[in-house]
């Protein structure tokens, strides 16, 4: 039993799913469900679909090349059964599972930083241009600052009433 | 060994198939398209081919394997002549051949090669056409040469002969698996009859003659030279057959007298006289005559008895002959020169056995011990499928296939090892030293996780003035309203066909009130009153300041210092309408043919622009229901 990588969007396919098409020149294609074959069909190249892992890789979008990747390969000779061996194999699993998930956080991150600066003065420049929405232009140039506009309450002062307890 | 197998000869075709064969094998081997345009070179090349093509094949065709002389028994002079004739023929056509070859160098047009060579070819044929009674002659001789039986005439061969109707071809058919005619007509057997049997693995031909008469040489038949011939041309045993009971017509005497004048054919051959047809009482009488009128036979011939009715002695007959033949052949052999050559090749040495000691083979005694043990564990041992029977059968019990695993420690056999975890392959992980390639990832991490500690600490402050609450709060409520605007023009847009364009006057759920509106101006933060209270919001006064007293309301003047729009229906005098409801009616008319216009976005009767030319679903999909054979 073996998880297999879908050829289209590099999914993992567990046993039991998807379509496996084997060509004239023997060189197989795995799916994993129908839209990847439909897909493969077309003739459209996973590389320019946007959703596709492959495109993901190509455009920068996730990490690449790193040494994570190369502790997964598929062995062709089997090797001896070891205990030993078998126990820190699935210990390793997880710890390089750990490792890897943190490498692709930080390469997102490192891939979403340079938004903040732009993302502020989007939201600068929004609030100049727009501000007039939410308050009136006299209120503005009344009260420069880009805030709401202070609700002015009415407060009725009871002076007559002590105008009448004065008399 | 040359075998002389006449079956195996090919048929003779009639003088007008002959031709047939000749003359398409023409047309199917050489080029059959010329045109007339052709250089002449090629013309005459062409035609010359045909020619020359024909000849050879009648000189290939007339060259059968069957001139090769078989044994001469027929009259030669017909034979001969048949083959003197064809060959006559053959020069003929290669003379003619050769003559129209030389004509046809100068043919100069197409027509004139082509006539040449339908001249060639003619002649050709008719020569072959005059030779057809030999071609005819030279089948039936095939025919005849094919139904002879296939002597080898060099294998051993037993040769029986005698008198007619003495009971050689019974013999035969005894010791062979021939089936020849018996009858008690004298010249039975017209022909030489071949059959076959074995004696000490060794095949034998037996040859079965015709009756041979006593008579000169000249007058014998064409019958009795069969055997004749046979006779001397057959390196074989002879079994000469004497009727001992004078059954066959002819009495002993006579036998014998036939014996001595054939006698010069058995020289140099195993002869063997049989005293046929033997009846008991006979047999002393009989042998004595043969005795004494034999008596000067040589000695080498043998005599013996035996009945083919009875069976009695006819192995010992075939026993006897073969034997003789095989000394002989094996005499013969011995003295000829061949076998000098074969006998010094080969020499079986066969050791003198020193004394009379014995001397079994040795085995060792530990040799012969694992032989017993092997023995004893083979019927000891126990096999998969008795443990399978033991522990309830085959579907019960499935055979443990680890037990013989080979690894480094003996309890590891039963441990299952999962191939899945965490949607990755265990088996791509495993590896002996996976230990330490994990270290090194860890360290490479930990060393990233400082370098990147520092960076954050030095990273640079950003230069972007970052927003204080309050503004976040306005902004987010700029995006709130930015939002409501674009999620209320997606509704109407969605019903837009279908809502109804009612004019803002006609708000059926007073939603335009000075109320609200005081509430969003203040949320705006302006004064919620200052609209009601502006200068041109206020009702004018100057009504009410000119005219003090009430009783006296000056219409006229308000007419005219207020303009107002006219009543719908007033039907002004000078417009050609009778009253003020077909004013009304014909306004309403007005208005519901412009409506249409006005809801399609047209700015007139004359626009007649289509934004979309083509829109896509109208000229694309399919029908849910019916066809789509129109669009």
């Amino acid at each position: 039993m073996r998880i297999e990588k879908c050829w289209f969007c590099s999914s993992s396919i567990y046993p039991g799913h998807g379509i496996q098409f084997v060509r004239n020149d023997a060189k197989i294609f795995r799916f994993c469900r129908s839209k990847c074959h439909k897909n493969f069909k077309m003739k459209r190249n996973p590389r320019k679909v946007k959703w596709t892992k492959a495109y993901r890789r190509v455009h920068g979008k996730d990490m690449t090349q790193d040494s994570t990747f190369e502790l997964e390969r598929k062995r062709n000779r089997p090797e001896r059964y070891d205990r030993n061996v078998a126990e820190n194999t699935l210990k390793a699993i997880k710890k390089i599972d750990k490792v890897r998930v943190a490498r692709e956080a930080r390469h997102h991150a490192q891939r979403m930083k340079g938004n903040k600066v732009s993302e502020m003065k989007a939201a600068v420049k929004e609030l100049e241009q727009s501000i007039h929405m939410v308050k009136a232009p006299i209120a503005l140039k009344e009260d420069p600052s880009l805030t709401l506009p202070k609700l002015k309450v009415k407060v009725v002062q009871p002076a007559q009433a002590e105008d009448q307890m004065e008399e | 060994m040359v075998q002389y197998n006449f079956k195996k000869m090919t048929a003779v075709p009639t003088g007008k198939d002959f031709i047939d064969i000749i003359l398409s094998r023409t047309q199917r081997q050489t080029p059959t398209v010329v045109h007339k345009g052709y250089a002449i070179s090629r013309l005459r090349q062409f035609y010359m081919r045909k020619v020359k093509y024909t000849q050879q094949t009648f000189m290939r065709s007339s060259q059968p394997s069957s001139t090769s002389s078989p044994l001469g028994r027929h009259p030669s002079d017909h034979y001969k002549l048949a083959l003197g004739q064809i060959n006559t023929a053959r020069n003929l056509i290669s003379k003619v051949a050769k003559d129209y070859v030389k004509l046809l160098k100068f043919g100069d047009s197409l027509y004139r090669c082509k006539s040449l060579k339908v001249a060639a070819l003619g002649r050709m044929c008719t020569i072959m056409k005059r030779i057809s009674p030999s071609l005819a002659y030279l089948e039936q001789v095939r025919q005849h040469m094919a139904r002879l039986p296939s002597i080898d005439p060099n294998t051993r061969t037993i040769l029986i002969c005698g008198y007619p109707n003495v009971g050689k071809s019974s013999f035969i058919n005894k010791i062979t698996r021939a089936d020849v005619d018996v009858q008690p007509y004298a010249f039975t057997t017209k022909s030489l009859f071949v059959g076959h049997t074995d004696y000490k693995y060794l095949r034998y031909q037996v040859i079965d003659t015709p009756g041979i008469l006593d008579r000169p040489f000249e007058d014998r038949n064409i019958i009795e030279m069969c055997s004749i011939t046979a006779l001397a041309h057959l390196r074989a045993a002879v079994l000469f057959f004497l009727d001992v009971s004078g059954s066959c017509g002819y009495s002993v005497a006579q036998q014998a007298a036939l014996f001595h004048s054939i006698k010069s054919l058995f020289m140099n051959k195993p002869l063997i006289i049989e005293d046929m047809k033997l009846v008991t009482e006979m047999k002393a009488e009989a042998a004595k005559t043969v005795v004494a009128q034999g008596g000067e036979a040589s000695g080498e011939a043998v005599l013996l008895t035996m009945s083919t009715l009875t069976e009695d002695g006819v192995i010992a007959v075939k026993n006897a002959a073969c034997e003789r033949l095989l000394n002989q052949r094996v005499e013969i052999k011995m003295k000829s020169k061949k076998i000098n050559d074969c006998l010094n090749r080969f020499h079986v040495a066969m050791p003198k056995p020193r004394d009379n000691k014995e001397r079994p083979p040795c085995i060792p005694q530990a040799v012969l011990e694992a032989r017993a043990k092997e023995t004893q564990q083979k019927e000891k041992r126990k096999l998969e499928r008795d443990l399978e029977d033991e522990n309830g059968g085959a579907g019960v019990y499935s055979a443990s296939l680890r037990k013989h695993y080979i690894l480094a420690d003996e309890e590891w056999k039963e441990d299952i090892m999962p191939e899945i975890l965490d949607g990755h392959n265990v088996y791509d992980f495993v590896d002996a030293d996976i230990l330490q390639r994990l270290e090194e990832l860890e360290r490479e991490e930990g060393l990233r996780l400082e370098a990147e500690a520092e960076a954050e600490d030095d990273a640079l402050d950003m230069d972007a003035r970052d927003l204080s609450p309050e503004e976040r709060e306005a902004l987010a409520e700029i995006k709130k309203k930015k939002a409501m605007l674009i999620q209320e023009h997606r509704i109407k847009k969605s019903t837009a066909e279908s809502r109804p364009t009612v004019p803002r006057k006609f708000d059926r759920y007073r939603s335009f009130t000075t109320k609200r509106m005081g509430r969003e101006l203040s949320t705006l933060g302006m004064d919620p009153s200052a609209p009601s209270t502006g200068e041109r919001s206020q009702a004018r006064g100057d009504d009410e300041a000119v005219n003090m007293d009430v009783d006296q309301p000056n219409k006229k003047l308000r007419l005219r210092s207020r303009s107002r729009s006219r009543p719908p229906g007033e039907v002004v005098p000078g417009e050609g309408l009778r009253d003020s409801a077909q004013k009304v009616k014909a306004i309403k008319l007005a208005k519901n043919s412009v409506k249409l216009r006005n809801k399609s976005a047209r700015r007139g009767e004359a626009d007649r622009v289509i934004p979309n030319m083509k829109p896509k679903h109208l000229f694309s999909g399919k029908r849910s229901i019916g066809k789509t054979s129109r669009r």
